[in-house]
């Protein structure tokens, strides 16, 4: 039991920083129709960048740079994923992510180098819940993120800006109408996005070390994540990304005491984690049908 | 006051690739009128209102508004100018708040080129919109009832006059209405039209109402022009155009030989 609460603990906080990369795909597929597959490069550079800093500014201060440096540069791939005319299709856009991945990978590699990359969190020590021990930096990771996707939920129901965004993913005919130019809004939603993806790997870094081709992994984790509530749902996207890390972690705990497979578990990991993710998105669409 | 009229088109040609939907049509609208714009489904009709609005390009032509020129302009640039349109199908936001939709309608108008200025600058003429929320408001008073639900959660009725109201926070001088009787019952449609003309005479906005529904359309403007497959092929006064054979058996339900119109052919109050 101690064993199982310890796996959920550490599930539920990798998942809520998958839960990030998830709404950020959400927020991006609403208002523009893209699927981003350069969300999980986002997350890969805030780790990476956070690591660079932290050891020469305070950590605050260090991971507030790296969101918004990586906001500003999730703005600029938003600006040329939607395309300076209105001719970009869709599908061209999540091309043209693709390819940003792939190219913020390559740079990764040249500047940061083919090896795992963590900074030591500043808690010396971990908690003892009643025999349970807790890395508080798993509870820093899952409450921020929580804080952050409130935040964001709050910010659309109830700014105008906010408003303008949810009035793009909802119409973006009318948006265009009313004058809201639908481009500088995609951008908008690439660059908050691209910061919320930077935060989970900024938090989670020093507990689950970034590597510069970390980014498949968190892409297609995120991608799951926002599935889960049929590319349409922050919320559904936050429970997503939850229930992704938790499985995870328990395929990686228990897979080992199954025989035959022993060390080899860890390659199962997200194998296993996207087959219970389709699964329970077969569920929900089920159930959506006979409502 | 200049003496070129509110809104002029000028031989507009829109194209959707090598199809031409729209084949140099040319037409014109003068400050506080009331015209209208009929013709089949096909006919061009949406084409034209893209065109004039800033969602489409136009092949050729030009759009001046009060004599300015804003061909090819972006949406926002003409809702600015004072034209805004309310799209075929109301196209509310859905899932926001009635009030939202209004306001956003306000927003619209402030927002140029990216999201950060045009919020500054609606939230520097919060006070201003503020009172226009409220005179909308009492122009429709349904919707200060509706101010909380969303609005994909309202009839379509309602809809319509949260389109209109959203369209109205931008303060136009012209208001272009794509199909407003589509879909909706005829007595939502007579309620709808009588606020509409009122709107025309004591607020002084110009309406460009674009109907297949050609009996509502001619009853409510003094004007009309009729487009088929693209081009322009009649103008003139509503009454003389209701008096017009090709009309009245294209549009009116009234055949030559066939005496009595069909019935259900049409939406709306049909005397």
């Amino acid at each position: 039991m101690k064993e199982f609460l310890q796996l959920v603990v550490v599930g539920v906080s990798t998942g809520s920083a998958y839960a990030l990369v998830g709404i950020g795909m959400v927020l991006i597929f609403r208002t523009t129709g893209i699927v981003n597959f350069a969300q999980g490069s986002f997350a890969v550079l805030g780790g990476l960048f956070m690591v660079a800093l932290v050891d020469d500014i305070h950590g605050l201060v260090a991971g507030l740079a790296a969101v918004l440096v990586v906001a500003f540069i999730g703005s600029l791939v938003g600006f040329v994923a939607v395309g300076f005319r209105h001719r970009t299709t869709p599908l061209a856009s999540l091309i043209i992510t693709l390819g940003i991945a792939l190219l913020i990978t390559s740079l990764n590699l040249l500047a940061f180098g083919d090896r795992p990359h963590t900074y030591p969190t500043i808690f010396d020590r971990a908690w003892d819940i009643g025999g349970v021990l807790v890395q508080p930096q798993y509870v820093l990771v899952a409450g921020v993120t929580l804080l952050a996707a409130l935040l964001l939920t709050l910010g659309l129901q109830r700014t105008i800006a906010g408003q303008a965004l949810v009035a793009c993913a909802d119409s973006r005919r009318a948006a265009e109408l009313v004058g809201i130019d639908v481009r500088a809004v995609a951008v908008v939603a690439f660059a908050v996005s691209a910061g919320l993806s930077a935060l989970g790997w900024v938090l989670l870094t020093p507990v689950d070390p970034v590597n510069y081709d970390s980014d498949v992994r968190i892409a297609i984790n995120g991608f799951a994540a926002a599935a889960f509530g049929g590319l349409a749902s922050i919320r559904l996207a936050y429970v997503g990304g939850l229930v992704l890390g938790v499985a995870q972690q328990l395929v990686v705990g228990y897979a080992d005491k199954i025989p035959g497979l022993g060390q080899q578990a860890r390659q199962y990991e997200l194998a296993a984690a996207l087959v219970i993710m389709l699964v329970l998105i077969g569920w929900r669409a089920r159930n959506e049908v006979h409502e | 006051m200049s003496a070129a009229p509110l809104l002029e088109i000028d031989g507009l040609v829109v194209k959707y690739g090598q199809a031409i939907a729209l084949d140099g049509v040319s037409l014109s609208l003068e400050a506080g009128e009331r015209v209208a714009l009929i013709g089949p489904n096909g006919a061009g009709k949406t084409s034209l209102l893209n065109g004039v609005c800033g969602l489409v390009k136009p092949a050729a032509g030009r759009v001046l508004l009060d004599g300015r020129d804003l061909t090819g302009r972006a949406p926002g640039e003409i809702v600015r100018a004072g034209l805004t349109q309310v799209p075929e199908g109301r196209q509310v936001f859905p899932t926001l708040p009635v009030e939202a939709n209004l306001l956003l309608g306000a927003y619209g108008r402030e927002f140029r080129h990216e999201l950060v200025s045009a919020t500054l600058r609606y939230i520097g003429r919060r006070g201003e919109i503020a009172v226009r929320l409220e005179r909308v408001y009492s122009l429709m008073p349904k919707l200060r009832e509706l101010r909380e639900r969303p609005a994909g959660r309202t009839s379509g009725g309602e809809q319509q006059m949260v389109a209109i109201g959203r369209a109205l926070m931008a303060e136009p001088r012209l208001l272009a209405i794509d199909e407003l009787s589509l879909g909706l019952a005829p007595l939502v449609v007579q309620d709808l039209s009588e606020f509409l003309v009122g709107l025309n005479e004591e607020e002084g906005v110009a309406l460009l109402l674009v109907e297949q529904n050609a009996v509502l359309a001619l009853e409510l403007c003094a004007r009309a022009y009729v487009l088929e497959a693209g081009r322009l092929v009649l103008a003139g006064p509503s009454d003389e155009l209701e008096r017009n054979e090709t009309v009245r058996s294209a549009y009116l339900g009234g055949g030559l030989e066939v005496a009595d119109a069909e019935p259900g052919t049409q939406a709306g109050p049909s005397s």
